[in-house]
């Protein structure tokens, strides 16, 4: 091969807040494709485990049998052991029929109302055969001791519902409720510049009402120096907003904003399947299998050397 | 109840190779792949590494239809190097790329599980 020849980057990461749910970072030196890709296989191709199969053993609330298989289905699941899972359609132990412990986590479910009390059914009363594998917990910000769980139903008296359910590993592509990403997002690092010396020209009143034509909090005014500053950039839409009011000023070139090509600002929530640090590693992880896969490989042959599809065809391809 | 099954959007079938090539017959130096259950994910990063790649003279990627889950990647280099040889270097850039990120990563959320 080749020697020393490449063409790598070295992109450089810095991680501004991180909490269990929500991590924000920037991304630097490096391409919109690959931060797009991130994006992309953090929303569809990074997997969790989600209920897939759905048996009624008894169900006489007010929601129809698949209603309530399409509930169950969306319930976020602890997912931390799904990167070494197996598909049920690839698994060997089971030959697919997703009931062994290498591809799929059994749940049962029994609820019954037997006051005059509506009863929620919640995803708290959905018990697990693998303790890895539970719905995922959410409490009240405001009350943050109390776990409430997702609401599957609610039961009036005499009402029951009793089932049995499957959960897969999935990804996103495949169903949405695989999806470990509640939002991820990118924007480019805006780069603002003020032209001072025009700004200089502008009388108190001007300053103000330019400030304001901006629909986000951007600029503002120093209240020692009365000069006009960017407290937020980051804040700017790309409305062009500012620029419009400057024109219509007869001051073209107030401000110049441009977007840097190669920093990234990614806000990462997720559902609480995985912690949302972990969900950008998975995606890393998952896209660099997705190009260890398109590989041209020893066996990788060229296709139809001389006439193309033409010549598959010929010879009843 | 004759929808195709969801997974035939990403599980290459049985039979079918996930990368093929086929060289240009006017142009030498220049070949499509074909990878088959791959979209935009891929194609776009591979196209702007290759872009990278100063003997590459030409690098571009489609999506022929929405219901045919397969890219093809366009390449054309100078002598100096060959479609196959720009693709094999195009996948090792990127993967030594996102090592480089993970490890970027990883010291971070290192950084900062210790603050608190
Ligand atoms: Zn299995």
């Amino acid at each position: 091969m080749d020697g020393g020849m490449s063409y790598q980057r070295f992109p450089k990461v810095k991680i501004r807040e991180m909490k269990d749910d929500m991590v924000k970072f920037e991304l630097r030196e490096t391409d919109a494709s690959v931060a797009n890709a991130l994006r992309r296989v953090m929303i569809a191709e990074v997997p969790t485990v989600a209920i897939d199969l759905v048996e009624i053993e008894v169900n006489s609330s007010v929601l129809n049998d698949e209603f309530i298989a399409h509930r169950l289905g969306l319930i976020p699941l602890t997912s931390d052991r799904a990167m070494s899972m197996r598909f049920s359609r690839d698994c060997d132990a089971c030959d697919g029929d997703g009931q062994c412990e290498f591809c799929s986590v059994e749940f049962h479910l029994r609820a019954k109302c037997l006051t005059d009390q509506t009863l929620d059914v919640t995803s708290k009363d959905l018990y697990s055969s693998d303790h890895t594998v539970v719905p995922v917990e959410f409490s009240d910000p405001n009350d943050p001791g109390e776990q409430r769980g997702i609401i599957i139903v609610k039961l009036r008296r005499g009402q029951e519902l009793r089932l049995r359910a499957i959960a897969r590993k999935g990804i996103g592509k495949d169903h949405a409720k695989w999806s470990p990403a509640a939002t991820v997002t990118f924007m480019y690092e805006p780069m603002i510049r003020i032209n001072e010396d025009l700004m200089d020209t502008l009388s108190l009143e001007e300053k103000r009402t330019w400030i304001e034509s901006s629909p986000t909090k951007v600029f503002d005014l120093d209240p020692v120096t009365q000069q006009v500053v960017v407290v937020e950039p980051e804040l700017y839409t790309y409305d062009d907003e500012v620029i419009k009011k400057a024109d219509a000023m007869g001051k073209s070139g107030l401000v110049e904003i441009e977007a840097k090509e190669d920093s990234f600002i990614f806000t990462v929530e997720s559902t609480g399947a995985i912690k949302a640090s972990q969900l950008v590693l998975n995606a890393i992880e998952i896209l660099k299998q997705k190009l260890d896969a398109v590989r041209l490989s020893d066996d990788t042959v060229e296709a139809d050397d001389q006439f193309g599809e033409l010549g598959a065809h010929l010879r009843g391809g | 109840m004759n929808a195709p099954d969801r997974y035939e959007r990403f599980v290459v079938p049985e039979g079918t190779k996930k990368v093929s090539y086929e060289r240009d017959t006017k142009i030498i130096n220049a070949a499509s792949f074909t990878i088959e259950r791959e979209d935009h994910t891929v194609g776009n990063i591979l196209r702007m590494q290759l872009h990278r790649d100063p003997n590459v003279l030409f690098a571009g990627y489609k999506l022929p239809h929405p219901l045919q889950y397969k890219i093809i990647v366009r390449i054309h280099t100078t002598s100096q190097s060959s479609p196959m040889q720009a693709y094999n270097q195009a996948i090792n850039d990127l993967d030594k790329e996102l090592d480089h990120l993970k490890n970027g990563f990883e010291t971070e959320m290192a950084k900062h599980s210790r603050e608190f």
